[in-house]
């Protein structure tokens, strides 16, 4: 034993197992047509999608000053459009082209024959999950016109594009990695795309009906009362039983249109300062969402990713256009930000939490913990798989042969 | 079909191996849930010699070769492959062991070439030599024609030819091969024969399992018959013909041959079973076969043919595997 021992030892570095797996996979993925033809239709998908979008804010409407005008915010719309469907879009295409990497090798008897070589299971799961990953990013490059195409209209935020290409990209390795763990640990192909479509579902959807169901856990009665802004014109009017307006001593106002009129004016030079506000007299029961508690829930959701890690524009700047993952952003923050513009006025006394127009973009960002989670799934699967692949096999699961 | 002895950098120094130890495997036990595959096995495979491994379907041979090839771990036993054992050093045994697998896996849009370098840079080669070493075992298995070609073109005794290159495409000192003859056509199988005698006269271990015992009966110099999960017996080919075997004689007169052989007190009988109905004798050795042959033509008796019945090892299969595995059908386990 102690004279073999002292043989060389057998050379294959890391990265050129990980090179010629990855290169095997990728030759044989360009050369069936269906690659080419689901590439095809997604263009054309992702076109429709750009172009009805083009259509529905308007840059079509002739340029007569009241359609398109340069920086009105039809390009940020049609942009966050196209993000949220080439992520849909993704979420369907990587598990396929990344669930039958591995099970695909074992029911067509080639997986033994690379474990016979001197590949490790790492080096081919690596090969394997990179090559889906470059052929997943071939479906980004494909959407790359339209969101060019959003850029021509002048009023996309930016910075905002290579920072949705790198998450998306990110997003697509996420996918392809829980994929090819699943693969590997599946017995059957059809059973591993089934179980990864249900975990990408589980994040895309599981995470918004968890979120939604939880509103339940986190409810709760107080007693509030309206806000007054004592110095707002408006709030100085006083009404009858009949809701006709009323002065000082309770008798109805003549010229009832002529008051409001004038209240009008007086309101439209007054600014409201949203912390200046003092709690009314009148009590009632309400509903209050502890949001903030459940708000992590959705975090891990591929859309809420890339919705909160996409830079928008300052609130303070220019009034732009802001599509929907901007809106998905807002309406994160907000939630994880909580209480405080739900109920200002709590048991009479004005909460201390201050009020700010723009609460939710002031929220922590969500994004870094989900994407944690989900670099957490996928490195789990990845290790199970792993395992599934050392050989010499110990325990075979029931049903399967190495070859 | 002679293999040219080109250097190949993958595959490390020849004189890496000082002491070739071929295949020792020694109480061997491996079982899936309740189904014991293998109860007791022993095996041992010398370099330079073609080891036949035959048993029945069912038998234990594919599993077996499973272990040896580093594949499945025993539950039981050792298992030593050019002195390495296949489960503390995996890796080690793959540089020196190619494994050909009775279950035909191709990448289907690959080329034949490609498949074939890759594989090599696979065991560390360089890509010209993985490259060169392609062309080389493309020649040897007689699919040149079909290097550019995609693999799912071939026909099932091309795609079996491939996947021989395949197991030697890092110039292997041990060769396990599981069923290769399957789906060859005859000219497919002399080039088998003398390619695995090639091998084992340059100092290679081989290891053939099959069922086509008249293959064997030319290329092996040993067999291992396995039945039931349990090596039965252990001999040489040459030991195998010196066995007692069957010889069938035909003749044009089978009345005057029925009357000698009585005479010569050789039990005979008329083989049913057979197009011809051949007459059956059972002898004990060559020498005894020569003498009666020798008898029959003197007395007169019309012999149009006279030969062993079956190979050396179809008889050793049957008297030694026979009852296991007909045991072995009958009972669950």
């Amino acid at each position: 034993m102690s004279a073999t021992m002292v043989q060389r030892k057998p050379g294959l570095g890391f990265l050129a197992g990980v090179g010629t797996v990855f290169r095997m996979e990728t030759r044989q993925r360009l050369r069936t047509r269906g690659w080419y033809i689901l590439l095809v239709v997604w263009f054309v998908v992702i076109g429709l999608v750009a172009a009805l979008a083009a259509y529905a804010t308007g840059a079509w409407a002739p340029d007569d000053g009241a359609g398109y005008v340069a920086g009105s915010g039809i390009g940020q719309v049609m942009f966050e459009l196209v993000i949220a469907f080439v992520l849909f879009f993704g979420l369907l295409v990587a598990p396929a082209l990344s669930a039958n990497t591995v099970s695909g090798d074992r029911s067509a008897g080639t997986l033994a024959v690379l474990q016979n070589t001197l590949l490790t299971p790492g080096q081919i799961l690596a090969g394997k999950w990179l090559a889906a990953w470059v052929s997943s990013l071939a479906f980004l490059v494909v959407s790359l016109p339209m969101v060019v195409w959003a850029m021509t209209y002048g009023d996309v935020y930016l910075p905002a594009v290579p920072v949705f290409l790198l998450m998306t990209a990110v997003e697509f390795g996420i996918v392809c990695a829980i994929g090819v763990g699943v693969s590997a640990r599946a017995g059957r192909t059809l059973f591993a795309v089934v179980s990864t479509y249900l975990l990408v579902a589980l994040l895309a959807l599981g995470t918004a009906i968890a979120y939604g169901l939880s509103f339940q856990l986190v409810e709760e009665q107080v007693t509030v009362s309206a806000q007054i802004w004592p110095d707002d014109p408006w709030s100085k009017v006083q009404y009858n039983d009949a809701g006709e307006a009323v002065d000082g001593q309770g008798e109805v106002i003549k010229d009832q249109d002529a008051y409001f009129t004038q209240i009008q004016e007086e309101a439209d030079s007054y600014t409201i300062d949203p912390n200046a506000y003092v709690c009314g007299p009148d009590t009632y029961q309400a509903s209050i969402f502890h949001t903030e508690r459940i708000t992590w829930l959705l975090a891990a959701n591929p859309f809420v990713v890339i919705a909160d890690a996409v830079p928008t524009r300052a609130s303070s700047g220019p009034p732009t256009g802001s599509g929907i993952m901007n809106a998905l952003s807002q309406g994160v923050r907000g939630s994880q930000a909580g209480l405080p513009g739900q109920a200002p006025c709590q048991d009479g006394k004005k909460q201390d939490v201050a009020v700010s127009a723009d609460a939710g973009t002031d929220g922590a960002p969500l994004w870094p913990l989900g994407l944690l989670v989900q670099l957490c799934l996928a490195a789990l699967l990845l290790l199970l798989g792993r395992r599934r692949l050392r050989t010499p096999v110990r325990r075979l699961p029931r049903g399967t042969r190495i070859a | 079909m002679g293999i040219q002895t080109t250097r190949y950098d993958g595959g490390g120094p020849a004189f890496a191996h000082p002491e070739p130890l071929g295949v020792v495997a020694t109480g061997l036990v491996r079982s899936f849930g309740t189904v014991h595959a293998v109860e007791a096995i022993d095996f041992t495979a010398r370099p330079g010699e073609v080891t036949a491994l035959i048993g029945p379907n069912g038998s234990g041979k594919t599993t077996l070769l499973l272990m040896l090839a580093s594949l499945l771990a025993p539950d039981a036993g050792s298992i030593r492959i050019c002195g390495i054992d296949p489960v503390a050093d995996p890796r080690g045994v793959r540089a020196q062991l190619g494994w050909m697998p009775d279950t035909l896996g191709v990448w289907e849009e690959l080329t034949v070439h490609e498949i074939l370098a890759m594989m090599g840079r696979l065991y560390g080669a360089s890509k010209a030599s993985a490259a060169a070493r392609a062309d080389e075992l493309l020649g040897i298995v007689k699919l040149a024609e079909f290097a550019s070609r995609p693999a799912r073109v071939l026909s099932r005794g091309q795609q079996q030819r491939l996947s021989l290159a395949r197991a030697l495409v890092h110039d292997p000192q041990v060769l396990l091969l599981d069923e290769p003859a399957s789906g060859l056509d005859p000219g497919a199988r002399i080039d088998l024969r003398n390619l695995l005698r090639d091998l084992a006269d340059r100092g290679r271990t081989v290891v053939v399992s099959s069922h086509v015992l008249v293959e064997l009966d030319e290329m092996a110099d040993r067999a291992v018959f396995i039945a039931a999960g349990r090596s039965v017996s252990e001999l040489t080919v040459d030991d195998a013909g010196a066995r007692q075997r069957r010889y069938s004689i035909q003749s044009t007169d089978p009345a005057a041959l029925a009357a000698e052989l009585s005479a010569a007190g050789v039990q005979a009988s008329v083989a049913d079973g057979q197009r011809r109905k051949p007459t059956v004798v059972r002898l004990e050795s060559e020498t005894a076969a020569a003498e009666l042959l020798r008898r029959l033509v003197l007395a007169g008796v019309p012999v149009t043919a006279f030969g062993p019945s079956a190979g050396a090892l179809e008889e050793s299969y049957v008297s030694s595997v026979g009852p296991a595995a007909t045991d072995q059908a009958g009972g669950t386990r």
